[in-house]
């Protein structure tokens, strides 16, 4: 298979979110469900510049209901959503599947839409590309790789969706640096102290961010502690 | 069997490398085609040193400064290419090989199909047909 990740314009719910008064960073689809008749239910990840009101997003976006908004625990200003709008105001997703693309990533930015999909093969990514090109007008490709399995399609990501909001971007730093410098093999290839000096922080500090990353794992796994 | 390399930078020499050594075999013949950017493949190839390291033989060409990508299908087809090699230049964020704009325009080509692999250094088009 062929994982591939493009850029188009803002279209459909994404451009309506970045015509509202408030200013958006961007607007994620989370996950998507079928509604009876023409409808879908979305659930999105919308980060903005400031604070917002469900009254004040509802008053600005036509055609689409906000079932629920809750602000992330950790990001002031980002806000996961569920709405329920006509399937035409994501496109891009029913033009995917209903080519037999697998979706990964959806997210609107000012200006365009990143998408990541997987297709068979060389043929079928044609066939995708033309079908976005038609509805569209242009698609730019930015990357692509080889992939034995379809991975997480839209919505998949299970952990990744409960994690996300709950860990702080110095704790995401801290965890990525150290997964990704080897801390969490066995044997460790890397020491504390090593991972500290290349984030520019304290021994202590990055004890303390590792043991609340830890510490929200676990009470994504087994509830709050009693 | 026959490969194009594309050759979009004169810092290209691991993707080259890649090609030689683990897609061509011994004996095939291989077009280097070098984009108008780049001026001059003679220390690259020297470097490389295509028939001694590994056995093949080829040529170069340049595309012209304003070069469709209409001219290098062309290419593939009068010379029957197997194979054609694009150098990866960079990586996403996410660890893809980025696509630019000559490899989006061959990729969504009407006129060519086969199979992508995506390698270390290189996208390799290969088993490629051809709709005339």
């Amino acid at each position: 298979m062929l994982r591939f990740e493009f850029q188009i314009g803002t279209a459909g719910i994404s451009s309506k979110f970045f015509d509202i008064e408030e200013e958006v960073g961007s607007i994620e689809i989370d996950n998507a469900l079928p509604v009876a008749g023409n409808t879908v239910f979305l659930f999105l990840t919308a980060q903005f510049e400031a604070e917002v009101s469900k009254e004040s997003l509802s008053r600005q976006l036509s055609g689409m209901e906000i079932v629920d908004m809750a602000r992330a625990e950790t990001k002031r200003c980002t806000y996961y959503l569920g709405v329920i709008t006509e399937l035409s105001n994501v496109s891009v997703l029913s033009m995917l599947t209903s080519n037999r693309a697998i979706p990964h990533r959806i997210v609107g930015h000012y200006g365009h839409l990143d998408v990541v999909a997987s297709v068979q093969d060389w043929n079928h990514l044609k066939d995708v590309a033309e079908t976005v090109e038609a509805e569209h007008g242009s698609l730019e490709l930015i990357g692509t790789t080889q992939t034995e399995n379809i991975g997480f399609p839209l919505g998949g990501n299970k952990i990744k969706q409960s994690m996300s909001g709950k860990l702080s971007d110095e704790q995401l730093e801290v965890l990525e640096t150290a997964y990704q410098m080897g801390y969490f093999k066995v044997p460790q290839e890397v020491t504390a102290e090593e991972i500290a000096s290349e984030l520019d922080i304290s021994r202590s500090t990055l004890s303390e961010r590792l043991r609340r990353v830890e510490h929200n794992f676990c009470e994504l796994l087994f509830g709050p502690r009693k | 069997m026959t490969t194009i390399i594309l050759v979009k930078t004169v810092e290209q020499e691991p993707s080259i490398r890649e090609t030689l050594g683990s897609v061509v075999e011994d004996g095939e013949t291989v077009h280097f085609i070098r984009l108008p950017s780049v001026r001059c493949l003679g220390p690259l190839l020297q470097a490389v040193n295509p028939m001694i390291s590994y056995g093949v033989d080829y040529t170069i060409r340049s595309l012209p400064t304003d070069y469709d990508v209409s001219e290098l299908i062309d290419f593939a087809i009068e010379s029957g290419a197997d194979r054609i090699c694009i150098g990866i230049d960079d990586r996403t964020v996410s660890g893809k090989a980025r696509i630019d704009d000559l490899t989006q325009s061959i990729l969504l080509h009407d006129a060519i199909s086969g199979d992508v692999v995506v390698g270390d250094c290189t996208i390799i088009l290969e088993n490629l047909s051809y709709d005339t």
